[in-house]
């Protein structure tokens, strides 16, 4: 079933079988940011102005091609009220890469993010991918962190950096197409990373429990 | 076609269109600027409150297509614009004092008429007036949502024409009309322009009253007028507005007139005796339609699309040509309520009143769905008329309340009657006056952003109306309990009350405070961790109760409800579904008490339970995360049917706000640790003794054969754990005796209470019964040995060979 619907095991054709390599993926971010405007944007490609604010989580998936493999993103979809916090672990344990997102038109959500990044970098899988995304592009004249000042801090801590508007679509599917590259996609990397990733050759079932443990 | 059938127009709609905004569609908050349609809907919502002798109810603010706004309010008579005969001095005085009453109490709630004008004040043929559409101004935010100006010219004050102004322009135009109403109709045959200009020219004139009579060749009438009322009127045409006299001068000056009252009219009975909100809302159900008879009356028209195309659109985004900007129809359209009459002309005149002890006839639409009776004008009728009998007695009547509510609620007085099964009493806005709404707090941030994403479909809640009172009810209740925080969702929850509620923000703040100590107790702590997971473990095992298939399959594939259900209770639904579907499961939530939303829960997983079966972790997560369309009619039933089959100690939790002492045959409660790990829930003592007393239960024994053949409990079945193989999820592995008291309880949809000697086992085997399919498995509290202590008689040795072995 699961390969299936990412086409990957069956081709009529006979072509050779493509890998298909399962990431999971976890936004972060202060509340309000666009964390589920992003994730919506990438996976629907739709846009909500009045998008519901998101209490908990709220679990999507995407498949992505690359060159010769199949990504497929499992994105957590995190509540971004600091009350929640308690919460995120359960999401972001296990997790190969995090986008954590702030708003260019608030600085104070840039301070958060940062905060995000220090957490995931002391508490998360150490092979993670983190990318940092600055979201609301569109709203550039009301913006309030400078690009070159998130560029820096991207540079120093290793995180991919873009700006990004989930609203006019720039940048969103550029931003996951650069994390799908980043990870690990050789069977031996995908698997490694902390037993998330795998190739689902065989028709073989998703464990589950690495997604809520 | 006239005069005989005057009383018959109840109701009148006019329509005009909001300004659009030009060019600019986002504000500076990328989202989009709220229509001007929305913004009006939104302030309008205040006048549909109002009642008075003196001003014509308003009964429906409408948002049409293309910004268009259609104003429903109640129409009397036949405006002074349309009588064509004089009136006598007193007739004007009876005139002048009921307009002022009118205008005195706009002016007391802080509403500026500004448009008050002979066509909008309304008589009927005992005299009595009213004003009609008067808020026009206020709902507009003073014009400056709409493209037209306000008001006719004659009426304006010198200041309204350059663009200020306040109530004390209504006085001037008060004047006016007595003035016009004396000397007949001023500037007749003059254009917009030059009566303006007339107006202007007054200006530097001392009495601008006298000018006016002179210009129009009838000072010498104006000056045989009785004095008292050429004062009156020149106190009203001052040009400065400070130097006017206020309205409750005025009302004083004409209570010293000696005119004799209108001789007073007895009150209608039968349908015309109704609330004039019931017999719109009928009047609607039973067919009648506003935008047709709109159209009908040219009010509404139909142009080809091409011709409203612009003929430029400026880069900025302004537009040239097109629809161009008009001025406001002032035509109305009325409604006649002989549509209605027919299809009620059967019920007798007693059932207009009827009596609260007296036996009710049963309607037959009871059984068709809510959604249904909710639109059926017969039903409503009679459940209206009811309600209203019923809350009118309240707080006295609020057991009847509650049983009619079970029945169903009437979407017209549902504000009422959730506060009513609230036990929201006393002088609440006293209550809610008195709390700081204003003061900034830390929290402001989060609800400041919350609040544009909280049911924007909704147009009372996306308009600026409503996101500040939404502010206003959140921070009032955060500083009233401040044991909590705001948790988001907060605002979800609000959501329902106010949009009952919207011009009674106190009752909505009422309802509110009301609402959560009973249904979300301790929800809002700062750390709501141990009762977030004590409500969502407890969810767990109804499901296992009632749904056992389900319950095991999910727990297989390590599906768990905090991965999805914690919006679920947190909110209480509101933040799952739409409002229109919230309103029906609250309705039962608030009848039914504190532990049908653990059953809703079930219900849901219940109506997606063929996709659940066959679907694994990832395709689960995503069900729920993108919810399909739920029934929520059927979804509410079966929950209801759970709740009231389930003993009350299955569903147990220790958070709640019951104060009641326990006694220890109805104790069930274990240590957390314990609840996390128990798949079945534990049933008291108490109900246990009345599901056999009931014979509603089949009890299970599983200490040893030697235990049980030594003293059991009468009727029980014995299957020693020893002897179970947990790995074979079969009955029939557990002995053909055992199999059939099973099989018979499933069929009987009996409860199947395991009793143990001890903890461990009972825990195990009733999860392994859950896994064989077996719904209703719950564990005996304490187990045979409290049993034993608190109810000795019901044990009895048991004759051999009855073993179940």
């Amino acid at each position: 079933m699961a390969t299936n619907r990412t086409g990957a095991a069956q081709r009529p054709n006979g072509a050779p079988q493509t890998k298909v390599c399962q990431f999971k993926l976890v936004l972060l971010g202060e509340s309000a940011v666009g964390k589920s405007s992003l994730v919506l944007r990438f996976v629907k490609g739709q846009f909500h102005e009045y998008q519901e604010s998101t209490i908990g989580a709220a679990f999507l998936t995407q498949a992505i091609r690359f060159d010769d493999t199949t990504v497929k993103f499992e994105i957590w979809d995190t509540a971004g009220q600091e009350r929640y916090h308690s919460l995120a672990p359960m999401y972001y344990r296990g997790a190969q890469s995090a986008i954590v997102v702030y708003d260019i038109t608030n600085q104070d959500t840039f301070g958060r993010a940062k905060n995000w990044v220090k957490e995931l970098q002391r508490q998360a899988s150490p092979s993670i991918v983190i990318a940092l995304a600055g979201n609301k592009s569109d709203l550039a004249a009301k913006r309030m962190v400078e690009f070159e000042e998130a560029q820096a801090y991207a540079d120093e801590n290793g995180l991919l950096f873009m700006e990004t508007s989930a609203k006019t679509a720039m940048n969103v599917n550029d931003i996951f197409l650069a994390i799908a590259n980043k990870l690990p996609k050789s069977e031996a990397g995908a698997a490694g990373a902390a037993g998330g990733g795998r190739r689902l050759a065989d028709g073989e079932q998703p464990r589950p429990s690495q997604c809520c443990k | 076609m006239h005069s005989d059938h005057e009383e018959n127009y109840k109701f009148a709609a006019c329509t005009f269109f909001a300004k659009s905004h030009p060019g600019e569609t986002c504000g500076s908050n990328g989202l989009p600027l709220t229509p001007s349609s929305i913004s009006i809907l939104g302030r309008a919502q205040r006048l549909l409150s109002i009642e008075h002798p003196n001003l014509c109810t308003y009964l429906d603010i409408i948002r049409g297509k293309h910004e268009r706004i259609i104003v429903v309010a109640e129409v009397i008579g036949k405006s002074l614009a349309d009588l064509k005969k004089k009136l006598s001095t007193e007739e004007i005085i009876n005139v002048a004092r009921q307009v002022a009453n009118g205008l005195q109490y706009l002016h007391a709630n802080n509403i500026t008429h500004r448009t008050l004008s002979d066509d909008n004040i309304l008589i009927d043929l005992n005299g009595k007036v009213k004003l009609f559409n008067y808020g026009i101004f206020y709902m507009t935010y003073g014009g400056s949502e709409v493209a037209f100006p306000l008001g006719q010219p004659r009426y304006l004050s010198p200041e309204t024409i350059l663009n200020s102004g306040g109530p004390t322009a209504d006085i001037w135009t008060f004047g006016v009309i007595l003035l016009e109403l004396c000397i007949g109709k001023l500037w007749a045959k003059l254009k917009p322009g030059p009566i303006l200009r007339r107006i202007l020219g007054l200006v530097h004139v001392n009495d601008p009253a006298k000018r006016i009579a002179r210009e129009h060749n009838s000072i010498e009438e104006y000056e045989q007028l009785p004095k008292y009322l050429q004062t009156l009127i020149e106190k009203c045409l001052q040009i400065c507005p400070s130097k006017r006299a206020t309205i409750t001068e005025i009302l004083q000056d004409l209570s010293n007139v000696d005119t004799k009252e209108m001789c007073a009219v007895k009150p209608p009975r039968g349908l015309m005796g109704c609330k004039l909100q019931y017999l719109y809302h009928w009047w609607q159900l039973a067919g009648g339609d506003i935008q047709v008879e709109l159209k009908r009356n040219g009010l509404i028209k139909n142009s080809p699309p091409i011709l409203s195309i612009p003929v430029a659109i400026l880069l900025d985004g302004c537009t040239i040509g097109g629809k161009t900007g008009v001025l406001y129809d002032r035509r109305i359209a009325k409604y006649s309520i002989e549509l209605l009459q027919s299809r009620l002309s059967h019920v007798s005149a007693h059932d207009y009143y009827p009596l609260m002890h007296e036996r009710k006839k049963q309607n037959d639409a009871v059984t068709l769905p809510k959604t249904i009776r909710e639109r059926d004008t017969e039903y409503q009728f009679y459940r209206l008329l009811w309600f209203q009998r019923l809350l009118h007695g309240y707080p006295y009547t609020a057991p009847y309340i509650r049983a009619e509510a079970e029945i169903d609620i009437p979407p017209l007085v549902r504000g009422d009657v959730w506060a009513a099964l609230l036990g929201v009493v006393g002088d609440i806005e006293e209550q809610y006056e008195r709390i700081d709404k204003e003061t900034p707090t830390p929290t402001d941030r989060q609800i400041d952003v919350d609040i544009p994403r909280c049911h924007q479909y909704c147009w009372l809640l996306c308009g600026s109306a409503g996101h500040r009172t939404l502010k206003r009810l959140l921070k009032a209740w955060l500083l009233t309990n401040p044991q909590y925080v705001y948790w988001q969702g907060l605002d979800s929850l609000t959501a329902p009350f106010m949009y009952l509620n919207f011009c009674n923000e106190a009752r909505a703040f009422a309802c509110l405070s009301a609402f959560v100590p009973k249904f979300l107790h301790k929800f809002f702590l700062k750390d709501n961790s141990a009762v977030i997971k004590e409500y969502l473990a407890k969810f767990w095992q109804m499901a296992a109760f009632h749904e056992p298939r389900l319950a095991t399959h999910l727990h297989d594939i390590n599906f768990v409800p905090e991965l999805f259900a914690i919006p679920w209770f947190l909110t209480m639904f509101s933040h799952v579904f739409p409002l229109h579907k919230i309103v029906h499961l609250w309705d039962a939530f608030l009848v039914e008490g504190p532990s049908l939303p653990l059953f809703m829960g079930v219900g849901i997983l219940r109506q997606l339970r063929d996709t659940l079966l066959e679907s694994g972790f990832n395709e689960c997560i995503l069900l729920f995360s993108d919810l399909p369309e739920i029934d929520i009619g059927e979804c509410v039933k079966e929950a209801i049917d759970m709740c009231r089959s389930s003993p009350r100690s299955i569903s147990y939790r220790r958070f709640t706000n019951d104060t009641v002492k326990k006694d220890s045959m109805d104790q069930v409660e274990i240590p957390m640790e314990v609840l996390f790990v128990e798949i079945c829930p534990r049933i008291s003592l108490s109900d246990f003794f009345s599901l056999i007393c009931e014979d509603k239960c089949c009890v299970v024994d599983i200490r040893s054969n030697l235990l049980y053949e030594k003293s059991c409990i009468d009727g029980s079945v014995n299957v020693p754990y020893s002897g179970v193989h947990l790995g074979r999820h079969e009955l029939r592995a557990l002995g053909p005796q055992p199999e059939r008291a099973l099989q018979q309880a499933i069929k009987m949809k009996r409860n199947v209470v395991i009793a143990s000697a001890e903890d461990e086992t009972a825990q195990l085997f009733s999860d392994y019964l859950v896994k064989c399919g077996v719904p209703r498995v719950c564990i005996l509290h304490g187990g045979i040995a409290a049993l034993q202590t608190h109810i000795p008689s019901l044990f009895i040795t048991p004759p051999t060979g009855n073993t179940g072995k």
